[in-house]
């Protein structure tokens, strides 16, 4: 029964002409009759666009409500087992004011900035060649495929026969523990490329080394960013495993010397520093590929 | 200058992939394109236009025949061949200008050399508003004048264009048509462009190859009446009418009337 449905007047007629066929009060625009299709609050909308200020709010929230949530726990908990965050603070105050924050943070940062360097910087050489070069891919591939599945942390004692209980086996063991991954994922980065972009350079006499250096190496450079962001969380990894063993300082050793004295509030201190500098760092990354890649997709 | 381009029995095989036969794309191609000419070739969707594109441009090997250019056996991809791909393949992070230099760097042109050529082009080209935009900000029409205007710079022999308005609307592509017969007015160059538009194959070119899908062989060889002097009149005479009838059948395999 169409006619019951179409309103205002039930006139059935098809080719009514419509302005005529309103009733509408004379100069009045026409009033909705109803509502059709369905819109959701872009809180709960499927990929809804939030403004900046929500998403921030939203995010602060988020880690009051961590932070509640740990006062709760410490609270309801022995105070041996679980600090609350007021007593982590003081904690961290106080290897703040004696100055062996800042001497376990340089320390750690250093290995990590030397160790990560050194891979990436293996990675961008060896990657974009494997991905250049069947030759290469098919040579190399098969020597990661085996390393990359022997655990980094169970070369620690070779390395420290081999190398002393300096830096200079905490520095390899990042290295060893990260440059696998991250050659594999600079390669696909690389292979990303489209062939097109590489065919075209060809045609404009573009010699072999030409097309990697000024069409696959810049290409490929914001994805190269993104895998030093994801992989440097097994960075920290890796520095935790080597600071374990032989360290004077460092803020692994800080949590492995706290736990000697039961000092639960210097570990959830140093946790703090981890999970800050590691939410900096990946900022930070994000925000270089953001400033130097612009064009990029993932940019925007 | 050199020389037309000439394509001597052309045929290129894929080889066969998980038990799935081989794929014959070309058969036995002969086509020639003499100096100064535009020549287009058109065919229907997936019968080996772009493979023999990238063949003549050194991209691809085929699997039997010869390339010639200027009498020259082809074997690789060089500045000599200047092409413009079916896609997009300007590069995102350099900004109009630098695309365009591309090819010039890698000729190690003198700087102030190079930027005067890159002006000339982007001025024939009508970019120079433009030039410090990267590709990404820029229309679909502009684009492909980038790219045309890229692979004009390092001067080629033979300009290569794949679908080069495929993807554009009927206007800015007949805009373009006219900036393709100005620059080839204005350069001389010798194009061979490869189309599924018969129309445009018609307007713009001396000569059309008429390719029969799967495998891609030349059906027909044709001339194009019209001499170099151009316009839109040219679209409306009754001998391009015939010539796109007679062209359109031969495409979908019934006889010509
Ligand atoms: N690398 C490849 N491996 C196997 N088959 C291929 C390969 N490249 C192309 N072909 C096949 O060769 C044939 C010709 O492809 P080509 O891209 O040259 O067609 P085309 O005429 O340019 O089509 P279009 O007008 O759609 O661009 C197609 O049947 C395609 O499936
Ligand atoms: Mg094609």
């Amino acid at each position: 029964m169409p006619e019951t449905v179409s309103p205002p007047t039930a006139d059935a007629e098809p080719a009514a002409d419509l302005p005529a066929a309103e009733p509408a009060p004379s100069g009045e625009p026409l009033l909705p009759t109803g509502t059709r299709g369905r819109r959701h609050h872009p809180l709960t909308t499927v990929r809804g666009e939030l403004s900046p200020g929500t998403s921030l709010g939203l995010g602060v929230a988020g880690v009051v409500v961590l932070l509640g949530g740990w006062a709760v726990l410490a609270a309801m908990t022995d105070t041996y087992l679980i600090p609350s965050p007021a007593e982590a603070w003081r904690a961290a105050m106080e290897l703040k004011a004696d100055g062996r924050l800042w001497d376990d943070l340089t320390a750690s940062l250093r290995r990590i900035g030397i160790g990560y360097a050194i891979s990436m910087a293996i990675a961008i050489v060896v990657g974009p060649l494997m991905a250049s070069f069947r030759s290469v891919e098919s040579f190399v591939e098969p020597q990661i495929g085996l390393l990359r599945y022997i655990p980094a942390s169970a070369l620690t004692p070779l390395f420290l026969l081999w190398l002393g209980i300096d830096e200079a086996p905490k520095i390899a063991l990042i290295t060893v523990g990260t440059v696998f991954f991250n050659i594999l994922m600079t390669a696909d980065v690389a292979r990303a490329v489209p062939q097109e972009l590489v065919n075209a350079a060809y045609t404009m006499g573009a010699g072999r080394f030409t097309v990697i250096r000024r069409v696959i190496l810049p290409h490929s450079a914001p994805g190269i960013i993104d895998v030093a962001r994801i992989n440097l969380a097994a960075a920290w990894l890796m520095l935790v495993v080597s600071e374990l063993l032989a360290a004077q300082e460092g803020l692994a050793f800080r949590v492995v010397r706290a736990q000697r004295f039961r000092d639960v509030d210097t570990m959830f201190a140093i946790f703090i520093v981890f999970a800050v500098i590691g939410m900096v760092s990946d900022l930070g990354l994000r925000w270089l590929r953001k400033a130097a890649f612009p064009w990029s997709e993932g940019s925007r | 200058m050199t020389g037309g381009l000439i394509v001597r029995g052309v045929t290129k095989e894929f080889p066969s992939r998980r038990r799935r036969p081989p794929v014959t794309a070309l058969d036995g191609i002969d086509l020639h394109v003499d100096e100064g000419e535009i020549v287009c070739i058109v065919g229907a969707s997936g019968c080996g236009k772009s493979t023999l594109l990238n063949i003549v441009g050194g991209l691809d090997t085929a699997t039997d025949g010869d390339v010639l250019v200027g009498g020259d056996r082809v074997v690789g991809p060089g500045p000599d061949r200047g092409m413009v791909f079916q896609g997009y393949s300007l590069y995102p992070w350099k900004d109009v200008a630098a695309n365009v230099a591309f090819g010039l760097q890698c000729a190690r042109t003198p700087r102030a050399q190079a930027k005067a050529r890159v002006e000339e082009l982007l001025g024939i080209m009508q970019l120079s508003d433009v030039a410090h935009l990267r590709p990404g900000q820029l229309s679909g029409g502009m684009r492909q004048r980038v790219a045309i205007a890229r692979a004009l710079a390092p001067q080629p022999d033979l300009l290569l264009l794949d679908e080069p308005f495929g993807a554009l609307d009927a206007q800015t592509r007949r805009s373009m048509h006219e900036f393709l017969l100005h620059v080839r007015h204005s350069t001389q160059c010798t194009v061979l462009m490869v189309t599924h538009d018969v129309a445009e194959a018609i307007y713009l070119s001396n000569r059309i190859y008429v390719l029969s899908a799967r495998p891609g062989r030349v059906a027909a060889e044709i001339e194009v009446p019209f001499s170099n002097s151009r316009g839109p009149n040219t679209q409306r005479d009754p001998r391009f009418l015939d010539l796109r009838d007679e062209i359109e059948d031969l495409l979908h395999g019934r006889a010509v009337a």
